[in-house]
This record gives C-alpha cells, sequence and structure tokens, in this order.
C-alpha cells in the first residue's frame, strides 16, 4: 500500500519506512544511537528530499528514543543525573557549534575540513573500541592494567571541584566533566550535522568510564531531547518535518527499540562494543567509499545536512 | 494562396485580352482544382483538438500518481507534438566535484533560471526529424530549447553544456523530465486523424497548474497548437497537513513531538505488559 508525504511530496510504500524503523530502532536500542547514519541516506535513495529526510528522521527518533529510553529504565539502566549534566553541555555546545560553523563556511573550503575531520574521527574511535573490546574479551586483565595506568589522571580528575557521585553508573567525577564533555559532543555534531550518538557513547565508556548497559539508556535519554529541539526547530524555521513519514518510521522504531533493548540484556557489555566498533568501522568505510567513488548524480537538492 | 491564384489568372485573362470566357473558364475550374484541397485542409487542420480525461488530479492519502488520456483530431499529414510543462521558474541545486584530486564534495551551488519543474514530451516522430531548430526554440521543444532559454548561473560558460546535462540526468531520474517517441496512436478517418495517449503522470510532479499543448508540424514548422491546463491540487489530510506545516510551523513541530513521545511511551508500556517477566 502507498501513502502520499504531504511535506515530501512523494509517495512511498509503507512497508518500506515501517521495516526501516525498526531496523534503525533495534540499532538504538542495543547501542544507544539515533541511527541517523543510517536512516538519512537510505530516505534520501527513496526520493525524499534531504532537508525533510534529516528532518523528519529527528522526529522518528524522539519516539524511538522514548521507547528506548523506557525500555532501558525499567531495569534501572538509565543515569538520568549524569544525562542531564551531559544535556546542560550539550546544549550550550550545539549552540556554539552552529555559530563555529557559520565562520567555516565562511573561510571557504570549509565542508572538505569537516567531512575529513569527521572520517578521522570515526575511524580512530571505532578502531579504538574496535581493539579495546577485543582485547578485554580476551584477557580481562588487560583493563586492570589500563585502570592503574590511568590513575595518575584519575588524581588529576577527583582534584576538580563539584565532585558528584553518579549511583546508577557507580562512578564519582567532576560535575563539569560531563558538561564538558557533553559541550564537546554537542559543538563536534552542530558542526559535522549528526546526532552524536557516535561520539556520546565512546566518551560515556572511556572517558566518563561508564558500564556499557548504562551508557546505552543514557545516551537515549540524551538523544530524546537533543530531538527533540532538533524537530521543535526544524518544524518551526525549515518547515521540513513530515508528519504521514515520521508517524510510518516511528511504527517500526519504537518496536525496533523495545527489541535491541532486550536482546542488549542478553549481550555482555564487551560484546556490545565490539558491535557497535563494527558498525562505527563499516560507517567510516561507507563515507569514505562515498568521497571516492564517482557520484552517478552530480547534482543534488539544495539544503539538508 | 488562394488569392494569389486568383489574381494571376485575372492577369493573364487581361494581358492575353481574347479568349477570355475560355481562360475565365479554366482558372476557375483550375481554382477549384487547387483551392478547394486548401480550403478543405484549412477547415480540417481547424480542428486540431485537444481532450484531456481529467484535468484536476487530486492528491489525496492514498495517491500514488496518476494516468492522463489526451486525445483528440488533427489535420491529415501533420505530425504531432505533446508538450506537458509545468510553468518555468528557478532551481538550485547542489554540485558535486573533485577536491583534491580524489575526493568528491559538494563543491557549491548552481541556479537554474526558466527552467520548468516538469517537463515531458511524446511525439509522432523523433522530434528532431520533424521540426526546425528555430521552431523548437521558438516553441520550447525538446531539451536543446530548454538548454538554450534556461539561463544557468554559479558555473563557467564553457561548463554550460556539462551541466546542462547533469541537470537533465538528475530531472529525469526523478522521473521530473521525459520524452517518449512513437506512443501516440493515430488512426485516420475520412482525411482526419485521431490520436490518443495515455500519459502516466508521476506522483513525483508537484502540485500545481500544467499546460498540455499539442502542436500539429508539417514540413518542419509548426502549423497549429492547442492547448489545455491540468491542475494538481492537494486535497483533504494531505492538504491539511501540508498546510499546517507551512502555516503553523511551531504548533505542527509541537504535535509531531506529542505524538512521537506518546507513540515511544505506549510502545514501552504495550512491551512491559506483553514481556512481563524482564
Amino acid at each position: 500500500m502507498y501513502f502520499y508525504l504531504p511535506v515530501a511530496l512523494t509517495s512511498i510504500n509503507i512497508l518500506i519506512p515501517i521495516g526501516l524503523g525498526l531496523a534503525v530502532g533495534l540499532l538504538s536500542g542495543l547501542f544507544g544511537v539515533g541511527g541517523g547514519f543510517l536512516m538519512t541516506p537510505l530516505l534520501i535513495m527513496l526520493g525524499i528530499p534531504a532537508t525533510v529526510a534529516a528532518a523528519t528522521d529527528s522526529n522518528q527518533i524522539v519516539a524511538a528514543s522514548t521507547s528506548g529510553t523506557y525500555a532501558h529504565w525499567k531495569v534501572g539502566n538509565v543515569d538520568f543525573k549524569m544525562g542531564f549534566y551531559l544535556l546542560i553541555g550539550g546544549f550550550t555546545g550545539g549552540l556554539f557549534g552552529v555559530q563555529t560553523i557559520k565562520i567555516l563556511r565562511a573561510m571557504g573550503n570549509a565542508d572538505f575540513v569537516i567531512k575529513m575531520t569527521y572520517v578521522l574521527m570515526l575511524g580512530i574511535v571505532g578502531t579504538y573500541m574496535f581493539i579495546e573490546s577485543l582485547q578485554s574479551i580476551r584477557k580481562k586483565e588487560a583493563i586492570k592494567e589500563e585502570q592503574k595506568c590511568e590513575s595518575k589522571t584519575a588524581k588529576l580528575l577527583k582534584s576538580l571541584p563539584f565532585q558528584t557521585h553518579f549511583e546508577k553508573s557507580g562512578v564519582t567525577h567532576s560535575a563539569i566533566l560531563p558538561i564538558i564533555f557533553g559541550g564537546i559532543v554537542g559543538i563536534l555534531a552542530a558542526i559535522m550535522g549528526v546526532g552524536g550518538g557516535f561520539l556520546m557513547v565512546p566518551v560515556m565508556i572511556y572517558l566518563l568510564r561508564m558500564p556499557m548497559h548504562v551508557v546505552v539508556g543514557t545516551s537515549l535519554f540524551q538523544i530524546l531531547f537533543t530531538c527533540i529541539e532538533v524537530t521543535f526547530l526544524q518544524a518551526y524555521t525549515n518547515h521540513t518535518v513530515d508528519f504521514i513519514l515520521a508517524v510510518l518510521l516511528l511504527v517500526g522504531s519504537t518496536v525496533g527499540a523495545q527489541i535491541g533493548a532486550v536482546f542488549g540484556r542478553k549481550l555482555k557489555g564487551e560484546q556490545l562494543k565490539i558491535l557497535l566498533a563494527v558498525i562505527v568501522l563499516a560507517v567510516t568505510v561507507k563515507i569514505i567509499f562515498e568521497l571516492t567513488l564517482t557520484p552517478s548524480l552530480l547534482l543534488s537538492q539544495a539544503g539538508g545536512q | 494562396m488562394k488569392i494569389v491564384r486568383s489574381r494571376e489568372s485575372v492577369v493573364m485573362s487581361q494581358k492575353t485580352g481574347y479568349r477570355i470566357r475560355t481562360l475565365i473558364v479554366l482558372a476557375l475550374i483550375s481554382m477549384l482544382y487547387t483551392v478547394s484541397p486548401l480550403l478543405f485542409a484549412d477547415k480540417a487542420s481547424a480542428e486540431l483538438t485537444l481532450d484531456i480525461n481529467h484535468s484536476h488530479i487530486k492528491i489525496d492519502f492514498l495517491y500514488h500518481g496518476s494516468e492522463v488520456s489526451v486525445k483528440g483530431t488533427a489535420d491529415r499529414g501533420t505530425d504531432l507534438i505533446i508538450k506537458i510543462t509545468s510553468p518555468n521558474g528557478h532551481e538550485s541545486l547542489r554540485k558535486k566535484g573533485k577536491i583534491a584530486g580524489i575526493l568528491w564534495m559538494n563543491v557549491g551551488q548552481i541556479n537554474f533560471e526558466n527552467v520548468p519543474g516538469f517537463y515531458s514530451i511524446h511525439s509522432t516522430k523523433d522530434i528532431k526529424k520533424m521540426l526546425d531548430p528555430a521552431e523548437m526554440d521558438k516553441y520550447g521543444i525538446g531539451y536543446s530549447a530548454l538548454e538554450k532559454n534556461s539561463e544557468i548561473t554559479g558555473i563557467s560558460e564553457s561548463d554550460r553544456k556539462k551541466w546542462f546535462a547533469e541537470f537533465l540526468k538528475y530531472k529525469k531520474g526523478a522521473k521530473l523530465y521525459s520524452t517518449s517517441v512513437g506512443m501516440i496512436e493515430i488512426s485516420e478517418k475520412e482525411g482526419i486523424l485521431s490520436y490518443y495517449t495515455k500519459v502516466s503522470w508521476p506522483y513525483q510532479a508537484k502540485p500545481g497548474e500544467y499546460k498540455v499543448t499539442v502542436y500539429a508540424v508539417k514540413d518542419g514548422k509548426v502549423i497549429e497548437q492547442s492547448e489545455k491546463t491540468v491542475l494538481v491540487e492537494q486535497v483533504g489530510i494531505v492538504k491539511t497537513l501540508a498546510d499546517m506545516a507551512k502555516q503553523s510551523g511551531a504548533l505542527y513541530g509541537i504535535i509531531s513531538i506529542v505524538i512521537a513521545l506518546g507513540a515511544g511511551f505506549g510502545v514501552g508500556i504495550i512491551f512491559r505488559k506483553g514481556g512481563g517477566s524482564h
């Protein structure tokens, strides 16, 4: 059956967005990422204008991350306190990022620099996560050694003011830390035009030393608010949210997020990490291909990203 | 032609001075012979007609494109071109280019002015074979005519051909530009041609007013044309939502968010009940 999308101005077989939502929702529930890296290009491939694809995806993520946060919260895997601090930082960082991108654009050739930075960062994060989780699956001692090595920086971090205990994550940090990290991710996400899940999850694992399962739930909680903000701004300023498409997508993604959360509970933290690392690396490879292979069309709709 | 011929015969008869009657009779006969088919033909070609089975396409919730049958009559011995087009306008597109020799990235914008958003040509024969280039440009028939009538900014003049070709590729890929040859059914009866063709109207064609024009072509020239309009309009829920998205973005955004939140919670609760063991 086909539905006509009033904002995208195109018709779509409803099974496609529902199926797509299911797959992307599954990734959300499992790894705590929004899944925009997969959803947006696929929607564009289906003939949805780029601007509508990005805006509608953020609307859909609101539903998927609500569903996912709910599922993880039920089993006590959402650190609301940490999420709140990260959000403060992320929101401020986002505002800075939007300004930074204007300056970068004015300097010219910004897109090149941004894209290269993005590819490099994904590549480094993916490789690091992959190697680290592979090692910790093979021998648990590797983690302990690492923790000893980091004790000097840990001491420095302990000397920062506003030390707070994050009960759910079982860590104690200065409240400044998540705000700063959230801010950096917010800046980068705004500059690169991505949701930031790929960056936030490793930050929480490796810099805030949170347990993987809490990372997933907390990341979803944080993504939920970011996407509410983005959806509203897109609807208000660009008029690019397609309600019908969003509903079709969320039918799949809300269910997918639940299934993902259930699956996630059955996997160990290390297993989740290595799977996410593989996905991050796959996305990196995909972007490299996109950049180097001759595109079939040299023109595309303006706007988007 | 008729006037010229009768004048000639009058002049001739005056010059010769004799056998006037015979000449007049001959002239009259020749007039009848030569002019009457022309008169008849004029009358027939005046009958270039155009009928569209529905001139108001409604985009509702289940719209997946439409089919429009275009038919009419034309003079025998003419070739036909049916052109469907939306008004000329402006299109801004991002262009990809190579950076540092190997990387494909968006490298700026190209603006195409005075190009139709939708353009479709159906003809009985290859239009290049039936129509003079000057006529094609004059009536905006064929992609080369579109190129000549367009204005492209954001690139150097020498790259114009290349980027217009890319523009066509983009438009054809989106099903917005198309051509067909020999898909018009023709039948002939008493010197009058009847033509009929079914045009599939792609769902990608945006709401708006479209012009359907049929051209009768003879000896490389357009000898007649007839035009009708087709209105493509959103109706019902589609229209309500599209209008709301445009006119009250804030409310539309809030509703979209609330429904997404509700759906997320709703599904969460259903799963909790369904999979209570977790």
